[in-house]
């Protein structure tokens, strides 16, 4: 007995170690931070200091530091591409998921296969290639206009239009296989059912299909948002000076500013978005399977 | 009859499934297809086929032709960076490999006070936004005084490649028929043959394939990367990621499909392991 219990004990130690110093420690240490008054060269005065969020959220501050909407401003802004980003990324993956699930077992495991394949592809170039198709010399201006639909180049990069693209892009697969795993288990035979009771293609759609559906589009809705809502790779590439999300402030903050507690505070403001969406999921997730059981 | 009622619908969704792989893998292959544009200038305009851009990564520019100096980069640097990536790939899944299967193991074959702590604790890494544990790593290695480095980065990278690891094991040994870990039990031999030659034989396909998935993870990470990086320990994505910030040229390009050529290939070899049936 004492013997299973060691063996347990050792094999759970490392990752107890790995988690608890490298990952509960820092995030901790950031909650700290972001109370902290910002040092002369960089470092952090340790005394109480709220106004890191009163800059942001806009409540009284000292005589020093005022507060400047711009930041709340960014951050609708990143929750507003965050959202379009899952909307679309919903609206494409949806139907794909449905192609794939009809497809015959052989076919099946080779375009899931391709679709899982781009995520372990490097996200930088991934990046790239669609610098190449927006820019005003790029492939898609090149091709418009030798086709003559349009005289002058369109201003596709550095766009909300543009992030919104390349971030559709990137999380695809997140979305998809999330929808494809709920889809592939879908009963045909109550849609069969619905249609022999007669109700039309649409009533089946929105009474039996999506209500049946709805859990992965909500899984992978939350893991698209997640890392889209902190992004900040995309929109310094495709968005340029002229689309700014929270990812490039906390960034900038961090790197350019060295003002460390005001980057916490903002990385705490993403965070506490992601908790908010984790917790009304499991709140949600809870209320239905006690609705279930009852 | 009911085939007839679908076919027109069938047609659409075909079309739409095929526009769908178009739009995942169009944009990639017109980096392979441009990477062998002769135009030093407009990347969007063909003039000819060349492979110059791939001898500049191997042999450097040459000081004729319309090499432009200041956007080339020397096959020292290159391969320096390249270099690094691989110490921390090979450090970091190694380790993340050897902690994600005992984590996997621990939850999948004992039952203990706080299990579901862990199981949720291990999902973390992989939900909180990259920038966040990024900045998290940064203040606290410099708090601590430690110097960011090649080092930095490998523990960096171990932090979250355990969890992804763990899934995958977790996966593998959630299929696993228990009866001949337990025969092997009756038949005498202690918990450690009984891992050695039992169980880690039938989850070694899982092993493998999260070890190559957790590599290739490591290779193209940027942003946790970005933030722990020192001064003298830049990795290929950042070097990329540099490049990519003084202008867009050619030689980028050509290094870019050679990445993406090796990460399919990596990515390929793990997906199809995970996925193999014992």
């Amino acid at each position: 007995m004492t013997r299973k219990r060691n063996a347990l004990l050792l094999l759970l130690a490392p990752i107890s170690l790995i988690l608890g110093i490298f990952f509960l420690i820092p995030l901790g240490i950031v909650v700290v931070y972001s109370f902290l008054e910002p040092g002369l060269y960089g470092g952090v005065e340790w005394t109480w200091y709220p106004y890191n969020y009163g800059r942001i959220l806009g409540w009284p501050l000292n005589d020093y530091e005022e507060f400047d909407p711009i930041y709340l401003a960014i951050f609708a802004t990143s929750l507003k591409y965050a959202f379009l980003t899952v909307l679309f990324s919903l609206l494409i993956c949806y139907p794909a998921a449905f192609w794939v699930s009809r497809r015959s077992a052989r076919w099946k495991g080779f375009v899931l296969f391709l679709i899982t394949l781009p995520f372990f592809t490097s996200l930088l170039i991934r990046i790239y290639a669609w610098l190449l198709l927006l820019r005003p010399t790029g492939f898609i201006n090149a091709g418009l206009e030798y086709l003559s639909l349009i005289s002058q180049p369109l201003d596709l990069l550095f766009s909300g239009f543009a992030v919104v693209l390349g971030m559709v892009y990137i999380f695809t697969p997140f979305m998809f296989l999330p929808i494809y795993a709920n889809v592939e288990k879908l009963d045909y035979s109550l849609i069969r059912a619905s249609q022999d009771l007669g109700a039309n293609p649409a009533q089946t759609f929105f009474r039996i299909i999506l209500p049946l559906t709805a859990p992965g589009m909500i899984a992978g809705s939350i893991i698209v948002f997640i890392p889209a809502l902190g992004n900040f790779i995309v929109p310094a590439f495709l968005g340029g000076a002229k689309v700014q999300m929270t990812g490039n402030l906390i960034e900038r903050s961090f790197l350019q500013s060295r003002d460390w507690p005001f980057g916490s505070a903002l990385a705490l403001l993403i965070m506490a978005s992601v908790v908010l969406v984790l917790m009304v999921q499991t709140i949600r997730a809870g209320r239905k399977q006690a609705g279930d059981a009852a | 009859m009911r085939g007839k009622r679908f076919r027109p619908w069938s047609a659409l969704l075909n079309g739409y499934g095929l526009l769908f792989l178009a739009f995942l893998y169009l944009p990639l292959g017109l980096i392979v297809v441009y990477s062998f544009n002769a135009n030093p200038i407009n990347m969007a305009e063909w003039t000819g086929f060349t492979l110059d851009w791939y001898a500049t990564i191997f042999r450097g520019a040459s000081t004729e032709g319309n090499f432009d100096a200041a956007f080339t980069e020397s096959p020292e640097r290159i391969f320096g960076v390249i270099r690094n990536s691989f110490l921390v790939a090979l450090c970091a899944a190694s380790v993340a490999t050897v902690i994600g299967t005992a984590t996997a193991i621990a939850l999948a074959r004992y039952r203990f006070f706080g299990k579901r702590f862990y199981q949720a604790l291990l999902l973390l890494p992989m939900l909180v936004p990259d920038i966040v544990l990024g900045i998290a790593l940064l203040i606290f290695f410099v708090g601590a005084g430690i110097e960011l480095g090649l080092m930095t980065i490998i523990i960096g990278h171990i932090t979250f490649l355990s969890s992804y690891v763990f899934v995958v094991v977790s996966a593998r040994l959630a299929g696993m028929d228990t009866t001949l870990e337990q025969a092997s039990a009756d038949l005498g031999a202690g918990p450690l043959t009984t891992f050695r030659r039992v169980t880690l034989p039938q989850i070694m396909p899982g092993v493998v394939g999260g070890f190559l998935l957790a590599f290739i993870i490591s290779l193209d990470d940027v942003v946790i990367t970005y933030f722990i990086a020192g001064v003298g320990s830049q990795t290929l994505p950042l070097f990329i990621l540099a490049m990519m910030r003084r202008g867009l040229r050619p030689q980028i390009t050509a290094l870019a499909v050679l990445i993406l050529l090796f990460s399919l290939t990596v990515a390929s070899i793990g997906l199809i392991l995970r996925n193999r049936k014992s």
